[in-house]
């Protein structure tokens, strides 16, 4: 059971989200975060499946998120042999799944629109008239 | 009973026989039951009107047993049974007659129809009593007050015609395609389409190899001509009726057939009764080579039938206008001619309580400018969700099989999207996949995190993901909340946007059909429970003993979902388990804020349409109206007007509000047991029509539907990004 202890917003989300909902937004990616409370806690570490999300991800959102968390120890690049990598896999494990934000905002690149974090929820609502 | 109402004094009595004396009890207590029931007043001096005790319809006796009786005593101006009733009165021409009928027949036995009624072999006994005339005294006359849109033209074919259009029906056609069957009560022959009395329906893809005969040509050019009926008829029906036979009352279907039904009279005259909702009944005589129009109201609303007898009661037929009575008329074989045009499409009357054709109101009474959408579901869907969110998520544990099994399917190592997740019941199925939902409401979005799922708050109609992220995207239950057509084009359009190419979506909708191929979905089939009160919540038909304890369990919202069974596959709605108790008394609170839209009444406790309108109540709608009120932004949503879904009952509209009843666990049910403290929330839906889904799925160029299903009530799409 890997997923069923997930909890809060993790960085395998934020590689999914992005701003350009926003009227005017043309990539809106990646999200800046500005995190007041970030969190680890472990999780159970399944090479197998962080090998084959791997390539469905953007790694340089993982990258640079990681860094907005205050993370260390990101690698820049995804190595070619990442599906045996263990430390690898190990590290993405941990960046991807194990960092939450607790609360916080996700940031617009573009327009600076601020989406906050309560208790871990992503709010990517929007007025009416920024749409 | 007062002595004034008594047509003989107690002095009198003393001078009586015994059997006088006991007629003259029983007339008394007879004349009582009239006094209970109709406002006709006894007459102490004779009149021509006569209240006939245990002579009426209420008693199994037919109004030409008492014709019969009463006629040897002279002309009968009228006879009035009122429905149900003990009683009949008879009115004669004159006073004599009456007076004469008094002396003969007080405390006569009338005989019983056997058939009527069944206990009463012998007979009973008449009472008779002089009236004042009153309303109840007149019968409903003949050709008095026809129904709206009921004509009936006299000697609208000629004799002639009368003989070649019966000669036209072959009853004795024994190929294979001609449509006669003989029915309980009569003989009937199709022609055009065939009428399938399983269905009350004909099939248009089945014509019959024979047309309306052309003999009916000229009759049907007249009333083409004279404006009686607007398109030429394409089915014929032709019923013949030996004496003593009949037509049970019907509505003839509304989606089968235009309006403007047209029956010819042949052979003989007959009388057919139409029937009001309301209870009123209205005796129309059809005489021999008649055409009768139905239209408006006489063919939506009111039904007709014929009653199995051998005689009719009608006006005597002379040209002496002094003989205005009645007489009686024996029945000869008839043979009627029923030309009707086949609809197609659905049925566009404005009679939507007889009518079986769903409304599809989007396009003309719900027709919302997307900021009035904005509005109606960010009041109807948005706030009612996040108010309900705990209730609901208690109630919604067991995944759809089908939704389960697409979300089984998906290749390890790929990633899903639930885009309205609610309580993520998707989520987690699959282990080898990535995950996650998104769901408008934060409060559903948060039960998810809890849940150990990743979730975000998101709107459907601005997905805040990337373009083509995910292998997968299920919207299970979620497209049905958008309230105009570019929205739920707008809603797929996300859904595909999201996809990666090659990667497919399932969207579930609810569906208008919720009886397909004659199975009920489990929706309808929920089990209504008579021991309840209050309904419960939903898709957990929680073990069925429920007394009020294990009620209170149920309504104790999000605990103790673990012992609960769970049953069919509904997200959309609770089951009304018990019926509404009109003393419930209960609250409708929306917790509106903004101002609009309040429903102020509520539940009004009977089983029909719930009246939640703000104005005087009188129409079965729910107004979502706000007159006086007005949103932030300044437009008006009176005019938008839907209806309230009855739950567990089939639509009559596709866009409508379907009650949620959110229980308070603190209600107080020691106090006043009754009283349950709950909130009632109005959610918007707008049901799909079959194909509706997959034509939304057409006008987004990107995608191909891959499969289309019906699903217990839900219609469902499986579609692929190109």
């Amino acid at each position: 059971m890997f997923f069923t202890k997930l909890l809060k917003m993790n960085l395998f989300t934020h590689n999914m989200l992005t701003s350009n909902i926003i009227k005017g937004v043309t990539k809106g990616y990646p999200l800046g975060i500005e995190a007041t409370e970030v969190k680890t806690s472990e999780r159970e570490f399944n090479p197998d499946f962080i090998g084959r999300m791997i390539p469905r991800l953007e790694w340089p959102a993982v990258v640079e998120g990681a860094k907005m968390l205050g993370q260390d120890a990101v690698p820049e690049e995804v190595p070619s042999d990442y599906e045996t990598n263990e430390e690898f896999l190990k590290q993405a494990h941990r960046l991807l799944l194990e960092v939450t934000v607790q609360e916080g905002n996700l940031i617009c690149p573009e327009s600076g629109r601020k989406f906050p974090i309560t208790n871990g929820i992503a709010n990517m609502l929007l007025k009416e008239d920024e749409t | 009973m007062d002595d004034h109402t008594l047509p003989v004094t107690k002095n009198k009595m003393k001078n009586m026989s015994k059997h006088d004396k006991k007629l003259l009890k029983k007339q008394h207590r007879s004349i009582g039951t009239l006094l209970k029931h109709s406002a006709t007043q006894p007459s102490t001096t004779p009149t021509k009107f006569l209240y006939v005790g245990n002579a009426g319809l209420g008693n199994g006796i037919q109004r030409e047993q008492v014709f019969n009786l009463f006629s040897k005593y002279g002309q009968i101006s009228d006879i009035s049974t009122p429905v149900g009733k003990p009683y009949a009165f008879v009115s004669y021409t004159l006073v004599e007659s009456a007076k004469d009928a008094m002396e003969n027949l007080n405390g006569a036995v009338i005989a019983c129809e056997e058939s009527q009624a069944p206990n009463c072999s012998s007979g009973v006994n008449i009472y008779i009593a002089y009236v004042e005339p009153g309303s109840d005294v007149n019968s409903k006359n003949l050709k008095s007050e026809l129904p709206e849109g009921l004509i009936i033209l006299e000697e609208f074919v000629s004799e002639e015609e009368e003989q070649s259009l019966l000669a036209a029906i072959d009853w004795n056609d024994r190929t294979p395609d001609s449509a006669i069957g003989s029915l309980k009560h009569r003989k009937v022959k199709h022609y055009g389409y065939e009428f399938l009395y399983g269905i009350n329906n004909v099939d248009l893809n089945c014509p019959l190899k024979d047309g309306i005969p052309s003999q009916c040509e000229q009759v049907l050019d007249r009333l083409i001509q004279g404006k009686y009926i607007t398109s030429y008829p394409d089915q014929l029906t032709v019923n013949q009726y030996a004496p003593g036979q009949g037509i049970p009352p019907h509505i003839d279907t509304h989606s089968a057939f235009e309006d403007g039904l047209v029956s010819i009279s042949l052979g003989c005259q007959v009388v057919m009764e139409f029937r009001h909702p309301s209870g009123n009944i209205s005796p129309v005589l059809l005489p021999r080579r008649s055409a009768m129009v139905m239209t408006k109201e006489s063919r939506y609303v009111w039904s007709h039938g014929i009653t199995p007898r051998k005689f009719d009661i009608v006006p005597c037929s002379s040209n002496d206008p002094a003989n205005s009575g009645l007489t009686l008329s024996k029945r000869e074989t008839r043979t009627s001619l029923t030309f009707r045009k086949c609809l197609v499409g659905p049925c566009q009357c404005n009679y939507q309580a007889q009518c079986d054709s769903p409304r599809d109101t989007v396009n003309s009474l719900l027709d919302v400018k997307n900021e009035e959408a904005d509005v109606l579901e960010e009041e109807h869907v948005h706030k009612v969700y996040e108010e309900i969110a705990g209730h609901f998520s208690a109630t919604r544990h067991t995944p759809w099989p089908k939704v389960k099994s697409f979300v089984e399917d998906i290749a390890p190592g790929s990633i899903l999207a639930d885009i309205g997740c609610g309580n993520g019941k998707y989520l987690g199925i699959n282990n080898s996949i990535g995950q996650f939902g998104c769901d408008r409401s934060s409060n559903l979005a948060g039960i998810c995190l809890e849940r150990g799922h990743q979730a975000f708050v998101c709107d459907a109609l601005k997905v805040a993901m990337r373009d083509n992220s995910v292998d997968a995207a299920i919207s299970i239950a979620v497209i049905h909340h958008f309230s105009t057509q570019a929205r739920r084009v707008k809603a797929i359009e996300e859904l595909a946007r999201i996809l990666q190419p090659k990667g497919r979506a399932l969207v579930s909708v609810w569906a208008v059909e919720q009886k397909l191929h004659k199975k009920k979905s489990n929706y309808l089939k929920e089990i209504k429970q008579t021991n309840i009160q209050c309904e419960d919540s939903v898709n957990r038909q929680i073990d069925l003993k429920c007394g009020n304890q294990s009620q209170d369990k149920q309504m104790d919202d999000s605990q103790n979902d673990t012992d609960q069974v769970v049953k069919g596959q509904d997200d959309h709605n609770q089951g009304v388990k018990g019926q509404y108790d009109p003393n419930q008394g209960v609250q409708c609170q929306d917790g509106l804020t903004r101002g609009i839209m309040q429903q102020k009444n509520c539940i009004n406790g009977e089983n029909k349409d719930v009246s939640i309108s703000t104005a005087t109540g009188e129409k079965p709608y729910a107004n979502v109206q706000s007159k006086s009120e007005r949103t932030e932004k300044g437009e008006s949503l009176s005019r938008i007007e839907l209806k309230t879904h009855v739950n567990r009952t089939e639509f009559k509209s596709q866009d409508m509000f379907v009650p949620w009843h959110l229980k308070n666990k603190t209600r107080e049910k020691k106090d006043n047991p009754v009283c349950s403290n709950e909130k009632v929330y109005h959610r918007y839906y707008h049901v799909f029509k079959q194909g509706e889904l997959e034509e939304l799925c057409r006008s987004v160029p990107s995608i191909a539907v891959k499969e289309s299903y019906y699903d217990q009530g839900n219609w469902c799409v499986i579609f692929e990004k190109e």
